[in-house]
């Protein structure tokens, strides 16, 4: 081999090697992908009827024609100290408060037993994993519709939507990283005859709190926004006014609670991100 | 002093051991009284009563009677419909979500962009994450209407705070030596994006796209409130205004199971994607002759290769 050719004229340019055929996965991944697509976008039974040029007609930012930008231009300031609006804020701390610390209570032993690790043995470990994965896969406006059903309208009821969210997502989040964690001071409590219960209190929980701490505070970010749809079905919390003004189509003031709405919850993501810094 | 100690002398000894005291954690005790303070505090004050919560179980149990025992089968074709058109809106909002913060990642990766470039990124992304879906929903509905592609949308928009969080976290985590390696065959910036950084990120943001596809699954209840379709409107429909019971509680079988099965699926997928297969991936190497990297020169194209097996922990 001669030492550095001289490159672009005597090494063949223009023969690149061909590309290899994608792997089978990514092309049947190709194929499922746009398979799904064209079958959901469809206007059929089984799709939505998307369409991008139906949405660019629809779209305009008149006035007259599209209530929100009259609302932006002229929002009625005032309703953000209408008591009503204050009781739906203040409601929904209340709501996301009570939620998260009953669902941290709740959450933790469920994120426990929900990795071999935690659990005691395997039986249990399917049991709650299972448990967890049904939780999570109805949405707090279920949980929330459900309860009004049941015991009526009022806060109650959106108490337990956000209970059961803030569960499933604890559980969830926390279980990763039981999963995760160093196998040392495990083996240690067990060579030092702790039974299950004292090997998860000593070598378990302190390695995990950290985490467990910054999901609670992130599952309180999540009930706050979450909040706001439970208002809805007549749950509580600051969506009740969200519901009101939509109904009756005073989008003026709609606009001003969805940017106090913004604000209060920007700030308290700020502040929990801080703290969850602090904690890791 | 004599060798042997006496059983008294023994445990008059343990009792002058002491442990030494735990230090006092002023921001443990701060937090657990501050939690005591809200969680009281916000207990008390809100609306609920008592005759309410002790009624709680008993009805509970009740509906949950009437809505499974005997289970309604004869709903399960509408239901199953609409849950497919839920997984319509979830599909076509994580699309959307995508396409929209694609991009945007890209500029809020503090390893590509510029600082004030990042800063801004990051508050538009923070912007879509403090919003929740309902009020993304009743701000289009009078645009595009109470259908389901509104539905779509407003997830798909509020998808792309998360996303765009994630996606950025994952290409700052890139191995720099690719974009040097483009960098120096004379790249220019947006040639080294496409050459040495998306062949990287690709497969893990694939895969964080298809957990908010679980996520929107669930979000695309949020139909329910307005009563834009899918399985979110049948629900709300049948327990609130209908109260039919046992239909809803086909329906709520049917979002379980089916919910379920498209998580296993997709996570599934995800792991693939992630790991890549099992057995040593042929990336086309031993098509090229042995000495192909020195003589064909700066024409060789440059081959993603496989985004190593990662970790991946999506919040």
């Amino acid at each position: 081999m001669s030492a550095t050719p001289s490159l672009g004229t005597d090494a063949p340019r223009g023969v690149r090697p061909s590309k290899p055929p994608p792997p089978p996965f990514a092309l049947w991944g190709g194929i499922g992908f746009v398979l799904l697509t064209i079958g959901f976008s469809w206007d059929w039974t089984y799709g939505i009827g998307f369409s991008i040029p139906d949405l660019i007609s629809n779209f305009t930012l008149d006035p007259a024609r599209n209530p929100i930008v009259a609302g932006v231009i002229d929002p009625v300031w005032e309703t953000m100290t209408r008591p009503a609006v204050i009781e739906g804020f203040i409601e929904t701390f209340q709501l996301a408060a009570i939620a998260t610390i009953l669902g941290g209570i709740v959450g933790l032993p469920l994120a426990l037993l929900n990795s071999l690790t935690g659990a005691p043995n395997k039986t249990v470990y399917i049991l709650v994993k299972n448990f967890n994965s049904f939780i999570r896969a109805i949405p707090d406006l279920i949980y929330a519709v459900f309860f009004v059903a049941a015991i009526g309208r009022g806060a109650l009821p959106g108490v337990l939507a956000l209970f059961f969210l803030s569960v499933a997502v604890i559980a969830k989040l926390t279980a990763d990283i039981v999963d995760g964690i160093d196998q040392g001071p495990i083996e240690s409590a067990r060579a030092s005859g702790a039974s299950h219960v004292q090997m998860v209190k000593t070598a378990v929980i302190p390695q995990i709190l950290p985490g467990y701490t910054s999901f609670a505070l992130y599952t309180f970010e999540i009930n706050l926004r979450g909040s706001a749809v439970l208002g809805f079905v007549g749950a509580g919390g600051i969506g009740t006014i969200f519901s009101n003004y939509y109904q009756r189509g005073w989008y003026d003031r709609l606009v001003v609670v969805v940017i106090g709405f913004f604000i209060v919850v920007f700030i308290v993501d700020r502040i929990s991100i801080a703290v969850r810094k602090r904690l890791l | 002093m004599s060798a042997r100690m006496t059983d008294a002398e023994a445990r008059e000894r343990m009792d002058e051991i002491t442990r030494p005291e735990k230090p006092f954690n002023r921001f443990r005790w701060t937090i657990t009284v501050a939690l005591l303070v809200l969680f009281f505090g916000t207990s008390l004050t809100v609306d609920i009563s008592p005759s309410a919560l002790l009624a709680l179980p008993e009805r509970t149990l009740f509906y949950l009677g009437l809505m499974f025992l005997p289970p309604d089968l004869s709903e399960v074709g509408r239901s199953f419909n609409a849950m497919v058109q839920s997984l319509g809106m979830a599909w076509i909002g994580t699309i959307i979500g995508a396409v929209l913060s694609f991009p945007l990642a890209f500029l809020a990766a503090t390893n590509l962009a510029s600082k004030p470039v990042v800063f801004a990124a990051r508050q538009i992304l923070n912007f879509f994450r403090a919003v929740p879906e309902i009020v993304f929903l009743i701000l289009l509905l009078p645009i595009t209407g109470l259908t389901p592609v509104t539905v779509a949308l407003a997830l798909g928009i509020s998808s792309i705070g998360t996303l765009g969080k994630l996606s950025a976290e994952v290409i700052e985590s890139i191995d720099p030596g690719p974009v040097e390696a483009a960098a120096a065959t004379g790249g220019g910036r947006l040639q080294r994006i496409r050459w040495a950084v998306v062949p990287q990120v690709i497969p893990e943001i694939v895969a964080l796209w298809l957990y908010r596809f679980e996520i929107n699954i669930r979000n695309s209840a949020v139909a329910g409130a307005v009563g834009a379709g899918g399985i979110g409107t049948l629900l709300v429909r049948e327990i609130q205004l209908l109260r039919n019971w046992a239909t809803a509680g086909t329906a709520l079988a049917v979002m379980v199971i089916v919910t379920l099965i498209v998580d296993t699926i997709s996570g599934r997928v995800r792991r693939r994607i992630i790991r890549g297969p099992q057995r040593p991936v042929d990336i086309g190497a031993d098509t090229l002759p042995p000495d192909a990297d020195r003589d064909a020169g700066p024409d060789l194209p440059n081959d993603p290769g496989e985004a190593g097996p990662r970790t991946f922990a999506p919040i």
